[in-house]
């Protein structure tokens, strides 16, 4: 009697005591995502694929300068400059391999127009190592600029220069 | 003819033994060679054509002890002797007429009424240095004093004063008068041999000095005018004459061109050592401040010079007792504030005249004197940033002494000297945003 | 290599004064500036407009020092070194000096280096690392120029046809003007407006196109000035360097080239200051020649006539055929009807290769380099081989005190000693004379420039001869035998037939006889023309007469990069006797047949009894002054193979084309004109299937089945052929000269025509060069603006030159420096034929010329 009073107890008593952490979960919302159906909001710093601005009129802010490519450690960047109808200087090439690329947004940090930002995104899988070098024309896009202060100061010597800056 | 109506103090002149540059100044027809001789002229150059050796002549201006009237005040006769003695090359003399110092327009004078006593100075200046081509720069603007000099040249030539063989001395002299772009900077003697030579007016770095390597490559002396025409007079009247007149270091008389808030002003011929209180309240002189106001400041020799506060205007006018007080005789020109003169204001006008003057050859005063004129500018419009007082002192101190040229130091000298004065006026401008005195001028 | 021989050789004790700079004890020779005295002894003091072959101006200021005794800081490039002078570079009074300078410096100064293409080589980048402020303290708009209309965010101006100019960059160091002014005597380039606005720009109207014009962009400090050559091209960080030499001038300067591995392409070409040679300046096709090395016209693959056809083959098909066709030549005809022609540019061992295939293989003589000279001499001592084979020191002419020009044009045809000529004059006052048939660009510069009549050459250096005798400038038995040998010639009458004053026959004279050190210099007035023997004649009399080889050098100037090799390696059929008897030594044997030069094998060619020809490099058809007469011959011929870089008229006729390497393809020696031996380092890897000269020489021996011995081996032969010394004595005695009238000319053919150089092009192979054809992509007729007046012809305007042989079109250019009735044309165009004109026999050609009305 003792015995079955005793599995009584543990069943009704302890046992649901024993799961009460696993209960309490059971009532709450789920940690995981249903992914790929459902996406999780990167923090705002997150470091995913590159972008390359536009400014407001549609014109490259990119002007090939090779300050990325200097910074990126794993090498993954190769530009070629040239020369647009205005005079300008301009990418002709602008490739970023993201096979080699460590996300570490170096070129973010080096780059002195704010042309190239580091997205949120990050799902790269794809059938081919070829479809991995992203061209230009895949990374330019117009989006809201991030505010980095490490920028401010460029921001000043194109002020003091005069130069066009359509983004405040 | 168009005669400059200029005040000066002609009449006391005619009268003293002693004032010489101005005696004959107010006599409408002294440009003309004939009355230029019949007062004397071409005495001089006669006289060391035929009695005097070059370094006799030398000798003669060196014991007289006349210096350099265009603003550094360097003994001129030690400056001719520095020319090499057996150099193969031809040597030069330059008269340096480029006279465009605010402010100052004696040069301008003496060219328009005395043409002759200037080429008289030339001449024997030229015969002592050994030199047989003469040249002299006259500043572009100055139109009439060319015509005036082109005019006595042709005279001189015609009467055998220039050209071959002089008065039978078998002496040559040529003299060639040339015009200037109107550059300030033009007036710095090495500018003045790169303009001259057809190159950009733009200062040499010394050494070589232009008394070693000047024009051409060759020995070349550059006097300014009023140095030049005091010469014939030493050599009439010895140099012994010449040291009675002025203080014992500082010998002759000088041109003073007063101008700015003054009854009556113009240019006086003054013995050195004249008292600066005299020579703006006397009524012979500058009569006073215009409107009897009080006085807040002086510049006593040109733009380029430290100011002078009310207090230290019991000064005499002379080379030492100047620098004793922290200015400078410079170029002797005058210049008087009133009491209502904001300093914000004066220094804005010099350091655009300054900044529009630079000619851009060397870094400190091509983009200093650009940099302080926006900053000043922005004070003068009432936009002054607490610590731009520092800014430009600390400006100042980096330009000063370290150009090329004296043009650098001109610029930063009268706003170093204003910021050490008149602070609370500069302070006053900046928190404000307006001047501490109220300025209405009779001229702007 | 380069650090040996930039070593200055002092040549007589000079003063000196011993000063201490930081500390150190340093003695220079007086006269020395503090920063010289500092930079020799690796204390370093930063400068902008300082340059060591221009006057110092201390504009920028950066130099200061402190001198003890002395109050402010002072200049260190304009300040002399005295002796016991305590100065200090590195107190705090100087480091805030230079900081203030910087600042200064950096306040108009835009800042857009990630736009501008010095970033990375930038001095004020450096600098401004180095002493300037993290920060700036100037808070207003910074000036900026900008041009009226441009919708371009980017304030560039073209001011030349390579030259871009951005005036916000420009700190004012005032280096271009004053090196386009000092060192190359041009004016296309000034400063204008004052103060803070001064800017830097060409002359209104005017292009900046001269030829040195790139070295203004080499030593501008920030990216002012820039050029479409290396503009947006790549960062120089990427770039790595090689060190090279020009292989289109004879001075074999010294360069630097700047290439990218990984795209096997050279971006640009700068200096290596060789103060032997060069003094660092390059001129402009040096400078931007290297681009034929990356042209995508370059010939890929080895080609051979297939039923007429010239179709793509394998490098082994063509080695065979050459073989095939050779063999058969020799077997059927002998030998000596093969013969090669060289590129004097090529290098040693390719040269060297090619006559010993020619000797050793074929066993015969017919080697020459040289394609554009008129009736060769056949003989290897005359006097003009001597005249070629006298040493000459380019450094030699900085210090001396006349400096002669005979029948040259400098500019054109030797721009470094150009630059050293008037180095020498600027700077060291040296005097300058110019005796050339028509005014050159020196005029401005020479003491006396004496035109003479075209084609009264030998008369012009006679009168200067006559004059010494006449002014008993010479000692009494000198002149009076050369009297003797010229006789019956008096000098009025050379006056008169030169056309030269009797007067400034004097003057030359007098400066000949009183000169201390001299440099006299033929050109190709004097190399190209027929009667080069009697010139030299005369030449050789006025050396002995003024003893002129006693008290300096007297030279004719060789041409191409490697022509001075070529000589001493016995690339020509007749060597000198000291190389001939070396070569027979080294190899045991020389071919006895008789020896033909280009003339004489051209001449053979005609005749049927040249079959074979083999030219590498070379392209005879556009440069030998007789286009028809070349064109003939090699039609003739039964087997001709061309290697070259590009399809020219040579190849197109050829039976076999094999692509050659350029210079910068493979390592290199090439003799300058100083007989200095250089090295060229390979910068790329060989571009498609193009394979070096001596490769190609050695695989045809390897189709013989025979060696011309290992690499090693061929160059210790050469180098023992190099230490020969092969210069060749001029004549001692005082020699007849043959007073050679002008053969009758044909009728209404009047004007003398030259063909030359253009200043920016040189040879047949610069006109591939996109920067270089950007200054001139056409022959165009230069004439002075008498004639063209005369002729009522204007700038740009189409004219019709004939010659009894030809006719071309081109445009006219007016040259204001040329005064008599000459005209030039250059040669350097495949579009243009214009050696189509000339005939080999004529001393001088004629032409006429007639408006093309459109």
């Amino acid at each position: 009697m003792k015995e079955v009073l005793k599995a009584v107890v543990n069943v009704f008593l302890k046992m649901p005591l024993g799961f009460m952490v696993t209960i309490k979960y059971f009532f709450r919302k789920p940690v995981t995502l249903d992914y790929p159906h459902k996406k999780r909001p990167m923090a705002p710093r997150y470091r995913g694929r590159h972008y390359l601005e536009r400014y407001d009129d549609g014109t490259e802010r990119c002007v090939c300068c090779g300050l990325c490519a200097a910074a990126c450690p794993a090498d993954a960047i190769y530009m070629e400059p040239e020369e647009n109808e205005k005079g300008e200087r301009r990418a002709r090439i602008y490739e970023i391999n993201l096979l080699r690329c460590i996300f570490c947004g170096f070129c973010e940090e080096a780059c002195p127009e704010e042309a190239i930002f580091l997205g949120h995104e990050y799902e790269f899988s794809d059938y081919e190592r070829s479809s991995f070098l992203w061209t230009k024309e895949q990374m330019l896009v117009q989006h809201p600029r991030k505010d980095n202060p490490f920028k401010r100061i460029y921001r000043r010597v194109r002020k003091a220069y005069g130069a066009p800056d359509k983004i405040s | 003819m168009f005669y400059s109506p200029v005040i000066t103090n002609g009449s006391e002149a005619a009268a003293s033994d002693k004032l010489h540059l101005f005696k004959y100044v107010e006599d409408s027809e002294q440009y003309k060679l004939m009355t230029f001789e019949s007062h004397g002229g071409y005495k001089a150059w006669k006289k060391v054509l035929t009695e005097m050796q070059p370094q006799q002549v030398i000798d003669e201006v060196k014991n007289s002890g006349l210096r350099g009237r265009g603003g550094a005040g360097f003994p001129t006769g030690m400056k001719w002797g520095f020319v090499p003695k057996d150099s193969s090359k031809p040597r030069y003399l330059c008269c340096n007429a480029d006279e465009s110092e605010p402010g100052t327009c004696k040069d301008r004078v003496l060219m328009e009424r005395d043409p002759h006593g200037v080429i008289e100075g030339m001449a024997i200046g030229a015969y002592a240095i050994g030199c047989h081509t003469m040249f002299i720069y006259i500043r572009g603007e100055f139109n009439h004093c060319i015509d005036r000099m082109e005019q006595a040249v042709e005279e001189a030539y015609a009467k055998g004063h220039l050209g071959k063989n002089i008065h039978g001395s078998g002496y040559d002299l040529d003299m060639i008068v040339h015009t200037g772009g109107g550059a300030y900077i033009c007036g710095e003697e090495t500018a003045l041999l790169n303009s001259l030579e057809g190159e950009r007016g733009m200062s040499r770095i010394r050494p070589p000095f232009p008394a070693i390597e000047g024009l051409y490559a060759c020995p070349t002396i550059v006097n300014n005018v009023e140095s030049l025409a005091a010469v014939p007079h030493i050599i009439n009247r010895g140099a012994e004459w010449y040291r009675t007149l002025g203080t014992e270091k500082s010998a002759g008389t000088k041109l003073f061109s007063l101008s700015g808030h003054v009854k009556r002003p113009g240019n006086y011929e003054v013995e050195l050592g004249f008292s600066l209180k005299k020579l703006l309240y006397d009524p012979a002189y500058g009569g006073g401040i215009l409107g009897d106001k009080k006085l807040k400041g002086v510049i006593p020799g040109g733009a380029s010079t430290p100011f002078l506060t009310p207090e230290m205007i019991d000064v005499n006018l002379d080379y030492e007792s100047l620098t004793a007080v922290g200015s400078m005789l410079g170029s002797g020109a005058v210049i008087v504030f009133d009491e209502d003169t904001c300093i914000v204001w004066v220094i804005q006008k010099l350091i655009q005249f300054f900044k529009h003057e630079s000619c851009g050859k060397c870094t400190p005063c091509r983009e200093g004197t650009g940099w302080l004129k926006q900053i000043i500018d922005r004070i003068e419009a009432g936009g002054g940033q607490p610590g731009d007082i520092e800014k430009i002192e600390e400006i100042c101190g980096n330009i000063l002494g370290r150009t090329i040229c004296p043009l650098g130091d001109a610029a930063v000298m009268p706003i170093q000297s204003s910021i050490r004065l008149w602070r609370e006026e500069w302070q006053y401008h900046i928190e404000h945003g307006k001047c501490m005195v109220k300025t209405e001028f009779p001229f702007k | 290599m380069a650090d040996d021989t930039r070593k200055k050789t002092t040549t007589k004790a000079v003063a000196t004064v011993t000063l201490t700079i930081d500390g150190k004890s340093i003695t220079v020779p007086k006269g020395t500036t503090v920063l010289e005295a500092a930079l020799q002894n690796g204390i370093h003091i930063p400068t902008f407009c300082w340059h060591p072959k221009l006057k110092s101006v201390g504009a920028c200021r950066m130099c200061y020092v402190e001198i003890e005794k002395m109050a402010k800081l002072q200049v260190s490039c304009a300040t002399e070194a005295v002796e016991g002078m305590v100065v200090h570079t590195d107190s705090d009074n100087v480091k805030q000096g230079r900081r203030a300078i910087i600042e200064f410096i950096l306040l108009n100064h835009p800042l857009d280096c990630p736009t501008c293409d010095k970033g990375g080589e930038c001095d004020l980048q450096n600098l401004t690392f180095e002493h300037g402020y993290d920060d700036s303290r100037f808070d207003f708009r910074k000036s900026r120029f900008v041009d009226e209309g441009s919708t371009s965010t980017f304030d560039d101006v073209r001011i030349g046809p390579e030259i871009v100019l951005n005036r916000n960059r420009c700190i004012l160091c005032y280096k271009c003007v004053r090196a386009n002014k000092e060192a190359f005597g041009e004016y296309d380039l000034g400063a204008y407006e004052r103060g803070n606005i001064t800017q830097i720009n060409s002359a209104p109207g005017e292009k900046v196109d001269n030829p040195f014009s790139g070295n203004l962009v080499e030593i501008c400090p920030v990216g002012a000035l820039t050029n479409s050559d290396w503009r947006y091209k790549i960062r120089v960080w990427l770039t790595k360097t090689t060190p090279s030499l020009c292989n289109f001038t004879s001075s074999g300067t010294n360069t630097l080239f700047y290439k990218e591995d990984h795209q096997n392409k050279i971006f640009r070409t700068t200096s290596r200051r060789n103060d032997d040679i060069d003094d660092g300046w390059l001129p402009d096709v040096t400078r931007y020649g290297y681009q034929i090395v990356n042209s995508p016209d370059r010939l890929r693959v080895p080609l051979i006539k297939k039923e007429g056809k010239q179709v793509e083959a394998t490098w082994d098909e063509a080695l065979d055929l050459i073989h095939k066709h050779f063999t058969e030549i020799s077997d059927k005809m002998g030998s000596v009807c093969i013969g090669g022609l060289a590129s004097p540019s090529l290098d040693n061992k390719s040269l060297y290769a090619f006559s010993k295939f020619f000797r050793t293989v074929l066993n015969s003589n017919n080697v020459d380099f040289r394609s554009d000279y008129r009736m060769l001499p056949p003989d290897a001592e005359t006097v003009f081989s001597r005249l070629c084979s006298r040493p000459f020191k380019i450094a030699d002419i900085d210090d001396s005190d006349v400096v002669f020009v005979f029948g040259s044009d400098l500019l054109r045809e030797h721009p470094n000693e150009y630059l050293r000529m008037r180095k020498a004059c600027n700077f060291n006052n040296a005097r300058v004379f110019v005796v050339n048939p028509y005014a050159t660009k020196a005029a401005d510069i020479a003491a006396l420039e004496a035109v003479y009549k075209v084609g009264s050459d030998e008369q012009a250096i006679n009168g200067i001869c006559l004059a010494a005798i006449d002014d008993n400038l010479v000692s009494g038995p000198k002149a009076k035998a050369l009297a003797e040998k010229l006789s019956p010639l008096t000098l009025p009458e050379t006056s008169k037939a030169c056309g030269i004053t009797v007067d400034d026959l004097r003057i030359l004279a007098r400066a000949l006889a009183e000169s201390r050190k001299i440099s006299f210099m033929c050109g190709e007035i004097v190399t190209r023309s027929k009667e080069r023997e009697t010139i030299t004649t005369a030449v050789s009399n006025l050396n002995l007469l003024f003893g002129l080889e006693n008290k300096g050098q007297v030279a004719s100037l060789a041409r191409y990069a490697n022509s001075g090799g070529a000589c001493k390696l016995g690339v020509q059929p007749s060597p000198a006797p000291a190389v001939k008897d070396k070569l027979k030594e080294i190899w045991g044997g020389y071919p006895e047949c008789e020896p033909h030069n280009t003339d004489s094998m051209l001449a053979l060619m005609k005749k049927e009894e040249v079959a074979g020809f083999f030219v590498i490099g070379a392209n005879p058809i556009m440069l030998h002054p007789d286009r028809q007469f070349v064109r003939e011959g090699l039609e003739k011929l039964d087997f001709l193979v061309a290697c070259d870089l590009f399809e020219s008229e040579t190849t197109e006729i050829a039976d076999v084309v094999l692509p050659l390497c350029s210079w910068a393809e493979y390592d290199g020696e090439y003799v300058n004109l100083e007989g200095r031996s250089q090295r060229a380092e390979r910068a790329v890897k060989p571009m498609f299937e193009s394979r070096p000269g001596c490769e190609i020489i050695k695989l045809i021996t390897a189709k013989y089945e025979k060696s011309l011995g290992e690499d090693e081996q061929l160059t210790s032969e050469i180098q023992q052929l190099l230490d020969l010394d092969s210069a060749l004595p001029l004549p001692t005695e005082f020699m007849a000269v043959k007073v050679v009238v002008e053969d009758k000319q044909d009728e209404g053919f009047e004007i003398p025509l030259f063909v030359t150089d253009d200043p920016h092009h040189c040879g047949h192979l610069t006109e591939k060069s996109p920067s270089l054809t950007s200054f001139a992509d056409d022959a165009y007729l230069e004439i002075g603006p008498d004639l063209a007046e005369r002729l009522k012809l204007k700038e740009g305007d189409n004219v019709r030159v004939e010659s009894p042989v030809g006719k071309v079109i081109v445009p006219a250019r007016i040259s204001e420096h040329i005064e008599n009735d000459v005209v030039l044309i250059p040669r350097n165009f495949s579009s243009t034929p214009i050696t189509s004109l000339l005939m080999r026999k004529k001393r001088i050609d004629r032409v006429t010329l007639s408006k093309v009305d459109s």
